[in-house]
Order: structure tokens, then sequence, then C-alpha cells
């Protein structure tokens, strides 16, 4: 495999963007993979506990979405977003959570729109879907990052750009986990 | 929530037009693989809304069963295997 040559990030091309979330993400796995301590024995069958797989799963999808709105960067809103909201979640685990408590407070309108993506596999079953009808709009305001806060026309611009972007994602991830056997 | 759309008919400097905002629909509606084949005449907005709605969540929910995947493959990756050389490789 060669490696990628001349990345210019200037241009917002697909076949750049592709590149670009490509290495940010592959670093971030090795990045997870060397933080995961080996076993300390070999010759045991259990390699690694569910609950750790679960675990790693959830920083997966995390770097997934943080690669992908960091390649982006700062040209679209819903990248933008959905950083601010990476950002603050991070801080929270560190130890700052009263400051992030309060920042929790001003972005609420922030979260709606990314909640799905913060959401680990036992959440979602609990929080569920919203069983109360409500009109296309709303619904694409709370799944795009930053929604809310956008005007029609730019919701659907963004939301364009989105879609393909986790296109762009999907395809990515499927090729890497297609390369091993 | 729909009361912000005639709020946002008094500011008069992001005041968009119906065709603009069909035009994005049907730009919506090409990105979706449902709605590609047919006819944009056939299909109206709200039918587009939902069908990206739809469609969004079901890559979120790919995007989950592939990290899932992802996950349990790291963890059966030996660190000198071959895969983790070339992995290396690329970004070093």
């Amino acid at each position: 495999m060669t490696p990628p040559a001349r990345l210019n990030a200037s241009a917002s091309s697909p076949c750049r963007l592709r590149t670009r979330f490509v290495l940010r993400f592959l670093k971030t796995l090795v990045k997870i993979k060397r933080s995961t301590p080996p076993p300390p024995s070999p010759s045991l069958s259990l390699t690694s506990s569910p609950e750790k797989i679960g675990r790693h799963s959830q920083r997966i999808k995390l770097a997934a979405y943080s690669s992908m709105a960091r390649a982006v960067g700062q040209r679209r809103a819903w990248s933008r977003a959905l950083m601010l909201k990476l950002k603050l979640s991070d801080k929270r685990k560190n130890r700052y959570r009263w400051l992030a408590a309060r920042k929790m407070k001003q972005q609420k309108t922030l979260r709606r729109g990314c909640g799905r993506i913060l959401a680990t596999k036992r959440n979602r079953s609990e929080k569920g879907s919203p069983s109360r009808s409500c009109s296309g709009v709303d619904e694409l305001r709370r799944l795009v990052p930053g929604g809310e806060a956008m005007d029609l026309g730019v919701l659907l611009e963004e939301t364009a750009h989105f879609v393909r972007c986790l296109e762009t994602q999907v395809r990515v991830m499927s090729i890497i986990a297609d390369c091993f056997p | 929530m729909s009361s912000r759309r005639s709020h946002s008919r008094q500011s008069g400097s992001s005041r968009i037009t119906e065709d603009q905002i069909a035009d994005l629909v049907s730009k919506l509606q090409r990105l979706i693989p449902e709605l590609r084949n047919r006819h944009s005449d056939k299909v109206s907005a709200s039918k587009v809304l939902q069908e990206t709605c739809n469609y969004i969540r079901s890559l979120h929910k790919e995007v989950d069963d592939l990290s899932e995947r992802l996950s349990e493959l790291l963890a059966s990756l030996e660190t000198d295997s071959d895969q983790a050389a070339i992995i290396r490789s690329l970004l070093m």
C-alpha cells in the first residue's frame, strides 16, 4: 500500500475529505489499540470481556465521528456543533464535571442534535424512539448536529453534506473491517 | 416548533424562497438511495424528509455495528502481525 501523498487541506472534494478522514481515524484506532494492556497470558481463553469490547466499540464510534468532524473542519455548521459537543463531553469525563455541567445547560440545543451519536448501546434501549408524531423537519433537526438553531434552508444544506459524510464514514469503516480476515 | 418558520419571515435578510427550498429538497432526494430512482415530481417534500431521517438513522446504526466489528477485530489483532505492520507503515 502506498502512503497517501500531498494532502492539500484547502480543497473540499470528496476524495481528499476521505483521505483526511482515513488518516485521522487510523491514527485514533492505533491509539486505542495501544492503550489496551495486552492479555497477561496468551493461553487464557478470555482475551477480552464483552464489557471491554463494548467500551472499545463506543470509543471507536466516537473516534469515527470526531475524525469525520475534524476532517470537515470549521467549514460546516454541523461539524462545528459536533466538535464542540464532543469536546464538552470529553471534558466532562476528565474531571471538569462542574464546569461542563454549566456549559451543558447552555448547549442544551446542541445536545439534542448529538444525542444519538453519544448514546451507548445500553442507553439507546432506554431512550427509545419518540412515540409522539412530529413533523419531518423537527425530526431532522434532532438528527443533524446543531440542527435546532438553523433556518430551514441552512438545515437542508447541512443535511445533504452530513449524509454524504456519513456515507463516506460507513464506506471507509467497512473497508477497514474487511481488510482483516 | 413549526412556528419558527413563520417567525423567520420577519427577518428580511435571511428570506429564502420556496423555489430554493424545493431545489434543496430535490438535492436531498438525489442523495437518498430509496428515492433516487423515482421522478422528483412524484415525491412530496415530507416524504423526502421522512426518508432522510430514516436513512440517517440507518447510517448511525451501521456505524454502531461497524465499530463493534472493529473493536472485536482490534481485540483479536496481535501486535506483531502483518496487519499491524501495514497500519503502522501507513501512519508513519
